[in-house]
């Protein structure tokens, strides 16, 4: 490698600065028309160079070691977008032109007069770990071994590989409600870890960690960021995103202090920033950041190509697998198969192009959670965000469903329905009871029913309410037909066994966890031959029952594109066209 | 370098003056003369500058523009110290308050009390000031949207529009702190620029500072200068929001007089200067990074959301303009409602008819009549009557979209409710009083409370609400037009029973319906094919397919519907026998059939003089045209056919040799061998047939020699048998 005059993970802003200079004596001293891109030089060394796992990840516990003023990732959900921050971007210290750009605070004094001042913009996002990740996702924490680290560290680090291992054996025989996203793997880890690592706290506080005062207040599975976006499109990075940041990590518990000073300038409308005070969440000054797809979550992504035996072998071993979750309904799981395939391609005229959602009725409450809990736990293990919601009338009449603009810390308020793309989503019906719905629970009961139908979730801004699209997989657990969630598939649940406990191993998890990822993602095409097959069978199968409408359709198709998505191929053929009405024949049959 | 600027606003102060005296509005007034005689008057406190007015001024410097445009702020200071310099003598005696006795006082002592040099002792010209000077932007162009302002208007006057979400009381802010010293009796006076400011406490006058006496200072309230103050927070409009992202907001200063101006849920239109919050203290030491902005608002415009109030912007004048002139308006626009819905031409066209409306007419013995249309519309489950309907209210600029059932206790007219707080009762208004001077569509509207149903009578035709509930007799307004959307009795059309039995609604409601459309769910093969064809497409392409046309944006809709809904269109003399005999037709044709399935009564009549008119108003013309007329009877009759369609072919004929008939049966009545063809398609759309239709009879019956039909034209000629 070739030597560089800055480490760019340990002082990015030495090469932030270094450039800038640069660029400011090729430019003629004149910041306002000069080209400086940084972001070039550090793209170069990440990816060009591989030495993107040099690159420190940020979350809960690596922010206990994790220095200021250096360079790391954050992986996160965009929750909120706090607006425009201006900052003193360039400034004429003395005769030489310095540059605020990546910092909070600034390394020269700035003088006062505003001749030599460039006031530049710099976007806030507000970012959190995506709601409902499994422990799967979370990217190996080897590359963690940074040099602030010392020896207790790594110990402790190699003892979490350790525990990590262990957790995911028992995480196949735990099974629970499922109460919200959070899986048991993350509250039984809180439960050991403190144990586990109290004492290295200590021997890390002894070796100088800076942040050492701003851990007690941070959830560690929950360690919020906010993001400060530079010079990027608007159009680029979107509520819900799941992104990754590459950046500077900025901590200064000094800015916080200042607050106490300005009280008196706040008036009666509070800066939102101070509800995020540095010590709690930290500031990321981002240089690079990536949309990351559901194939970028992958821990190690095998080395596959997409050769169609072995997509068919993984797809039948897939197969077979959601079979036995099933308690041997073959039907079922043909449907589920298709069902976690499916996302939202495209919205034309109202209608979300894609979504499959699925509705297993004739489950009692017992064996709802029965299968329920397997199946959620199945769903861990393949999915990157799973969560499930238990409807009952309490919970529709009291939680907040969809996400709230609070005017008093002028914040979005996160409700249980923001949720990333690709989520996947159980709502068991089974538990709901009679009962009377207030105002709030009438309210959710038509955010469900939209999200549905539509894919939109409705935020609300108080004095308006405005569509967000989402693409969430919603699969619902009900006795009868669900009403509240009109679901695109239903089909009467029927297991001849109690399903079963096998235990998988890892590789074969890693497999599908690819298959489910890669094989959503392919293009799809219907060639025009097949088109007018398509059209004629519509239009007789209309003729035949005036009851089948254009619902139908739209799920014929969207399952035809799925069943040839399963087995790797981007065209639609006509034997997955058969195979898709043959499927919504027993289909049909079982709900007579 | 501080000289020539000082010079360049001593120029400028110059330039503002010059303009305050010399400039003439449209009527030649010296507008700006004329608001300072009235400030001297003390019955005005603001001076509004209006940015247009000097882009309108003869002698209109461009550089002076820009440089006002460009630091605002600056530009107030002077503007403020060229009307000190232009402030006429009061003309009209007012009393004297007692910032005037202190001024007197103070102007008294003057000379004494002035003490050399010292600046914090010379008065501040703020504090002599009665006025307010703002500055306005030209509201022409569109306003920005708050994520549009970026770091370079900073400083700058700019427009921006938004919904108000929070508020502050008002509260005073100190302009000018005046002290008095307790050694030297000197009043000293001290600016307060920012939000903060630091209080003297030593006396800075000469005196006390020769005698190093440390003279204390008293801050006089009643002496210092305050100025109402409000904060205020504004959101992007939902409209302005990119997909995926979330309303930005801005922070907006009220002062003066622009104070109490907002509450929270207003939309506005702002326009003000863009402006970093300078820090303080200790903050501004550590380098001053990070500025919070806000607008020092300028000038407040509420918008209006009434299609009479509806201010049309510079293009879409023009593009009315342009609309009007092409001659196909009525298509265009029709087919521009809910374009994603396929078909339904005659219910669209129906429905924009339902938009424009007619003029209401009072008459002179203080009847009324309503000019609002009334439509129904009936179907089967899934023919997208709901989607008809939220369209319909989202072009409207009023629209109440609301269902049968009600979610609300109110229902759909009004309650009398019991304050919890205060036991008193008080009238809450329903979705028909709300959607007054707007459409209000109901949604299963068969599935409506008895007692909703009842009063809906009242609103249908006398367009009010009567209450006589707990000691309240009252009547509200509910000018409204109802867009109604039923189901048919046994949810589905059942064609073994007859349209009436179907229907389920008592005559008396029906007839109170201009308009009565049946949406079914036919088995037919070609629509079938379309809607499998639309759904392949959009699942290989991932878009619609492409309609053929542009449908109009809903602004424009909105624009051109409220232009047209200005004109009042009346009915010429000699269209009137044309009408009545149209209307005698129907009720003949009416007591002929054994069956009758329709009431036509004067309501009918009304009907086509409501539909006629509206259709007239989409030309922009004052008088009903005959065209009109038979194109209100044509959807009539199509409406009736939408029911009654199987009817029809059930009396044997087929539509070609009905077409024969009603041609020959007019030409008979009016004694002529010739019809135009203009004629005839007239009086079969008439009957609701297509024009492809009349051309297949025409070809049918020249092949008998019923009739020649002239190659061109298309003309008929009967041939004398």
């Amino acid at each position: 490698m070739v030597g560089l005059p800055y480490d760019l993970v340990a002082n990015p802003l030495g090469a932030v600065r270094l450039t800038f200079e640069k660029a400011v004596a090729a430019s003629g001293f004149e910041p306002d028309s000069m080209d400086w891109a940084p972001v070039d030089l550090f793209r170069q060394f990440l990816f060009d160079q591989g030495n993107l796992s040099q690159v420190p990840i940020l979350n809960g516990e690596t922010i206990r070691w994790l220095r200021p003023k250096t360079l790391v990732r954050f992986r996160g959900m965009i929750q909120d977008m706090l607006g425009n921050e201006f900052y003193v971007g360039a400034y004429k210290d003395g005769s030489v032109w310095r540059t605020n750009k990546f910092t909070d605070v600034s390394q020269f004094p700035i003088a006062d007069s505003s001749a030599d001042m460039r006031v530049w913009e710099r976007r806030l996002l507000y970012c959190v770990p995506v709601p409902g990740q499994n422990s799967w996702t979370e990217p190996a924490s080897e590359l963690v071994l940074n040099r602030c680290m010392d020896f207790t560290s790594q110990q402790r680090e190699k003892r979490r590989r350790v525990d990590d291992e262990g957790i995911d054996h028992m995480d196949m025989l735990v099974s629970d409600d499922g109460v919200q996203g959070s899986p048991s793997t993350k509250k039984m880890k809180e439960d050991e870890q403190p144990s586990v690592s109290s004492q290295n706290h200590e021997s890390i506080t002894e070796s100088n960690c800076p942040n050492m005062s701003i851990v007690p207040g941070i959830d560690k599975d929950s360690l919020p960021c906010l993001v400060k976006i530079y010079d990027s499109p608007e159009s680029d990075l979107k509520l819900n995103d799941v992104f990754e940041f590459i950046g500077v990590l900025t901590l200064d518990s000094e800015l916080q202090a200042d607050k106490d000073h300005d009280e008196l300038s706040n008036g009666f409308i509070e800066d939102a920033l101070e509800h995020l005070p540095p010590n709690k969440v930290p500031r990321l000054h981002c240089l690079i950041h990536k949309k990351l797809a559901a194939s970028d979550l992958l821990n190690c992504s095998p080395v596959m190509e997409s050769k169609p035996n072995l997509v068919k072998e993984i797809r039948d071993s897939l197969l077979r697998h959601l079979t036995a979750v099933l308690g041997n309904d073959g039907l079922a799981a043909h449907l589920m198969l298709l069902h976690l395939l499916s996302r939202v391609h495209a919205r034309v005229d109202n209608v979300a192009v894609g979504k499959l959602s699925l509705n297993l009725t004739c489950l009692s409450k017992e064996s709802a959670s029965l299968f329920g809990g397997q199946l959620t736990h199945a769903f861990r293990n393949l999915l990157p965000f799973t969560h499930s919601i238990p409807l009952t009338v309490e919970y529709l009449n009291s939680v907040s469903l969809a996400p709230k603009k609070d005017y008093e810390t002028d914040r979005l308020i996160t409700g249980v329905l923001q949720l990333a793309e690709g989520s996947h989503l159980i709502i068991d019906e089974t538990k709901l009871e009679a009962g009377t719905l207030n105002s709030v629970g009438v309210e959710n009961a038509r955010l469900l029913k939209n999200l549905t139908e539509l894919q939109k979730v409705e935020y609300d801004f108080k004095y308006y309410k405005m569509e967000m699209a989402a693409d969430v997989q919603l699969l619902i657990f009900s006795e009868g037909k669900s009403n509240i969630l009109p679901a695109d598939i239903v089909i009467p649940y029927q297991p001849s066994s109690v399903g079963s406990s096998e235990v998988v191993a890892g590789q074969a998890l890693e497999a599908w966890r690819w298959y489910l990822a890669s094989v959503k993602s392919l293009p799809h095409s219907i060639d025009s031959e097949m088109q007018k097959v398509l059209e004629n069978d519509l239009v007789a199968s209309r003729q035949a029952d005036r009851s089948i409408g254009s619902h139908d359709f739209n799920r014929w198709l969207t399952m035809g594109r799925l069943m040839s998505a399963s087995f790797g191929e981007t065209c639609l053929s006509l034997e997955h066209w058969q195979m898709v009405m043959e499927l919504e024949r027993l289909r049909r049959e079982r709900l007579k | 370098m501080s000289m020539t600027k000082d010079l360049d606003f001593s120029t400028d102060k110059v330039l503002a003056k010059e303009f305050l005296s010399n400039f003439a509005d449209a009527n030649g007034e010296a507008k700006y003369i004329n608001i300072l005689q009235e400030v001297a008057n003390r019955r005005n406190r603001a001076i509004q500058i209006d940015l247009e007015d000097l882009f309108n001024y003869k002698d209109l410097d461009e550089e002076f523009l820009r440089r006002i445009t460009e630091n605002t702020r600056r530009y107030i200071g002077i503007f403020s110290d060229a009307i000190d310099e232009l402030m006429p003598e009061p003309t009209e005696a007012f009393t004297d308050d007692d910032h005037d006795i202190l001024m007197t006082q103070r102007s008294d002592e003057g000379p004494e009390n002035m003490d050399g040099s010292d600046p914090l002792q010379k008065m501040p010209p703020e504090i002599k000031r009665y006025f307010e000077v703002y500055i306005r932007a030209s509201s022409k162009g569109r306003p920005f949207t708050i994520r549009e302002v970026k770091a370079s208007y900073i400083g700058q006057l700019v427009r921006i529009s938004g919904i108000v979400t929070r508020c502050s009381d008002v509260k005073p802010l100190m302009q000018v702190a005046v002290y008095t010293c307790e050694d030297c009796g000197f009043e000293i006076y001290q600016e307060v620029t920012a939000r903060v400011f630091m209080p003297l406490f030593e006396c800075p006058s000469k005196r006390c500072v020769t005698n190093r006496a440390k003279g204390n200072l008293i801050l006089q309230l009643r002496a210092s200068k305050f100025l109402k103050f409000q904060e205020a927070k504004i959101q992007e409009l939902a409209e302005h929001v990119p997909k995926g992202h979330i309303p930005r907001t801005m922070t907006v200063h009220l002062r003066g007089e622009l104070t109490r101006k907002v509450a929270p849920g207003d939309v506005i239109d702002l326009s003000g200067i863009f402006l970093p919050i300078p820090y303080t203290g200790f903050r501004a030491m550590r380098a001053g990074l990070v500025a919070d902005t806000y607008l020092e608002a300028m000038s407040v415009t509420h918008f209006k959301k009434k299609y009479e109030d509806y201010e049309l912007r510079g293009d879409e004048e023009e593009q009315i303009a342009r609309l009007a002139e092409d001659g196909d308006i009525y298509n265009k626009l029709s087919r521009s409602l809910a374009p994603e819905i396929f078909g339904h031409e005659d219910i669209k066209k129906a429905l924009l008819l339902l938009l424009v409306g007619a003029p209401h007419r009072k008459l002179k013995d203080g009847m009324k009549i309503r000019g609002d249309l009334h439509i129904c519309l009936m179907g089967d489950p899934g023919v997208a009557k709901s989607q008809l309907l939220k369209h319909i209210i989202n072009v409207a600029p009023r629209g109440v979209y609301t269902t049968g059932k009600g979610s609300s206790g109110v229902g759909l007219t009004a309650a009398v409710q019991k304050d919890p707080v205060t036991n008193e009762f008080v009238l809450e208004g329903g979705a028909l009083v709300l959607a007054d001077m707007g459409i209000c569509a109901i949604d299963e509207f068969d599935k409506m409370d008895e007692s909703d149903r009842t009063s809906i009578h009242e609103v249908m035709e006398q367009q009010t609400v009567s209450i006589a509930k707990a000691g309240i007799t009252t009547s509200l307004n509910a000018r409204t037009a109802v867009l109604a959307a039923a189901n048919p009795a046994w949810g589905r059309y059942d064609l073994r029973r007859t349209p009436a039995e179907n229907i389920n609604l008592p005559p008396a409601l029906l007839s109170r319906f201009d308009l009565m459309w049946l949406i079914l769910d036919r088995a037919d093969m070609d629509n079938d094919l379309e809607m499998a064809r639309h759904i392949v497409y959009v699942h290989q392409n991932r878009e619609s397919p492409a309609l053929g046309f542009t449908p109009l944006e809903p602004s424009v809709l909105r624009a051109y519907i409220s232009a047209a809904r200005r004109v009042s269109p009346s009915v010429p003399k000699e269209l009137e026998e044309y009408i009545a005999s149209a209307y005698s037709t129907i009720r003949q044709e009416e007591a002929k059939s054994n069956s009758p399935h329709s009431y036509t009564t004067v309501r009918t009549l009304l009907s086509i003089l409501r539909i006629s008119a509206a259709l007239a108003r989409l030309r922009f013309s004052e008088s009903v045209a005959q065209s009109d007329v038979d194109e209100a009877l044509r959807l009539m009759q199509m409406s009736k056919f939408s029911l009654y369609s199987d009817e029809r072919q059930k009396s044997g004929l087929d539509a070609i040799s009905d077409i024969y008939s009603v041609l020959r049966d007019e030409a008979a009545r009016t004694n002529r061998m010739d019809v135009s063809y203009a004629h005839a398609l007239n009086w079969i759309s008439r009957k609701g047939y297509s024009e492809a239709q009349l051309k297949e009879c025409l070809e049918e019956y020249a092949a008998l020699n019923v009739w020649q039909i002239h190659p061109h034209t298309f003309d008929i000629r009967f041939i004398d048998a």
